[in-house]
């Protein structure tokens, strides 16, 4: 049976990880997922919006929920990007403080009712599509590939906005990644922040995150690291290269979207998984 | 010799932004040792909120730390008073900004203007425009760019085309927010108790 999902895509997925749209959409379609765009979404106000404006930062997600609800008439929607999933789901609990919710109608100009669920990637596989549907629908599935998941921080944190039921160690994207073939590792950096947000400015100090991340991930044996958020995907692949050049004798380890991996054991094509896209080489763990 | 500012008001002004109570944090430190950024920073997140009990309005804004802050919510998740620290942290980079607390030299700070300037400007966040304005204001960046920007260039990883979103819309939504935001701030300085900083000689205490 198909059913049907809002999506947002968010600014990242229209640029610097346009791989992460273009294989979501394609895994979508071979899983019986119809996904309909939000027409004229705007910017979350993602890590900018709640340092500078709180309101603005609380109105701009509502105001796309409202818009799922009310114009699409949909009861989900899609958040693929992890730090807007983080602001669609801050929106929706914030609002349900009466006062907030007053002035957040105010600024979006009518009131959302809170009939929208948000779910990031792993929501969609684990629970949109479901572990059984999904491995039903596997014809290539992986031979055992050793995955390291990271969720990083804004799937599961804070809890009290999210319901992560384990948020220190969670496990959803473990169960997806066993349903097309892969072997999950059991490691500690599940969770741990890579410092994309000083990406920008601190370099030191995210080199230093991402060697720590991707070191254990390489410890604990695994071949690959998956991600659901283009800012952790586009700082643990592309500082790689930059820590190569500090040490001569860093190993790297390829980080995949965990769509693109979903898509590869669904079908999708590689042009439309887009593996070429990668700092870090993918298409040999991607064969 | 040091001054030190005090403002008994931080801790309330704090709490009046984002609803969350300083004054509950009791110093166990788990969110510093959960911390990624601490270790790079003059001060750590229980610094911090003790600074903010106290007042200290220069031990929180002339550090580095709340502009270090990753927002990764690790002490939020943590506390065991339940206290929202992450929200702090903002709701502090939100008075910093406001009152002109900004240490010269914050990248971080600036980089989070261009980037609301720019949701704003276009409905969207336009990572090119972002790049270039860094760079332009910040010529030193031009390093750091070269060494990533056209790797990811010629694999495609950067889209030179902006996308706007619903322009007129975004304009309409900060306008109202603002309008809003500073209407409640108005509110609160009134109902807040005249002359409450004073300068104190702190003897190179700060």
């Amino acid at each position: 049976m198909s059913k049907t999902l809002a999506y947002y895509p968010g600014c990242s997925l229209h640029g610097t990880s346009a791989e992460f749209d273009a294989s979501f959409r394609a895994s979508a379609r071979a899983l019986d997922l119809t996904l309909l765009e939000i027409p004229g979404w705007d910017c979350c106000g993602n890590t900018a919006a709640h340092s500078i404006n709180r309101l603005l930062a609380t109105a701009l997600p509502v105001n796309e929920l409202a818009k799922v609800e009310q114009d699409m008439k949909l009861d989900a929607v899609a958040v693929p990007c992890a730090a807007c999933y983080s602001r669609f789901k801050t929106g929706a609990h914030d609002v349900e403080d009466l006062e907030t919710a007053a002035d957040v109608t105010a600024v979006v100009g009518r009131a959302y009712g809170g009939g929208v669920a948000v779910q990031n990637l792993i929501d969609v596989y684990h629970d949109a599509v479901g572990l059984e549907e999904l491995a039903a629908k596997v014809t290539r599935p992986f031979n055992g590939l050793k995955v390291a998941c990271y969720y990083g921080c804004l799937l599961t944190r804070p809890p009290k906005v999210t319901l992560a039921e384990d948020p220190e160690y969670p496990t959803h994207m473990d169960d997806v990644v066993k349903a097309i073939g892969c072997e999950p590792v059991d490691w500690n950096y599940k969770t741990d922040c890579c410092g994309a947000s000083l990406a920008l400015t601190e370099q030191g100090i995210v080199d230093d995150l991402v060697t720590r991340i991707l070191n254990d991930a390489k410890a604990c044996g695994a071949d690959a690291v998956a991600v659901a958020c283009p800012l952790c995907q586009v700082n643990l692949d592309g500082r790689q290269t930059e820590i190569l050049r500090k040490r001569s004798d860093w190993q790297t380890i390829p980080v995949i979207f965990l769509s693109q991996l979903v898509g590869r054991a669904v079908g999708v094509g590689d042009k439309e998984l887009g593996l070429k896209k990668h700092l870090v080489d993918i298409t040999a763990v991607m064969a | 010799m040091a001054t030190c500012t005090v403002s008994p008001l931080l801790a309330e002004n704090v709490g009046a932004g984002c609803g969350e109570n300083a004054y509950k944090c009791y110093q166990c430190k788990r969110c510093t040792s959960g911390c990624p950024v601490a270790i790079y920073a003059d001060m750590h997140p229980a610094m911090i909120m003790r600074a903010v009990q106290l007042g200290q309005l220069d031990m929180v804004f002339d550090c580095k730390f709340i502009w270090l802050c990753t927002g990764c919510e690790t002490c939020t998740t943590r506390c065991p008073q339940g206290i929202d620290i992450a929200a702090i942290m903002d709701e502090l980079k939100i008075i910093a900004r406001r009152d002109g607390h900004i240490p010269a030299g914050t990248p971080s700070a600036a980089m989070l203007k261009l980037n609301y300037d720019s949701f704003v400007r276009w409905g969207r966040m336009w990572e090119v425009e972002l790049i270039t304005r860094d760079v332009l204001k910040r010529p030193t960046s031009v390093k750091s760019w070269l060494s990533l920007g056209p790797k990811m260039m010629l694999k495609g990883k950067i889209n030179p085309t902006l996308k706007r979103g619903n322009t007129l819309a975004m304009k309409r939504m900060v306008q109202t927010a603002e309008r809003i935001t500073s209407a409640r701030m108005q509110q609160q300085a009134a109902e807040a108790a005249p002359a409450a900083t004073h300068s104190a000689d702190a003897g190179g205490e700060s």
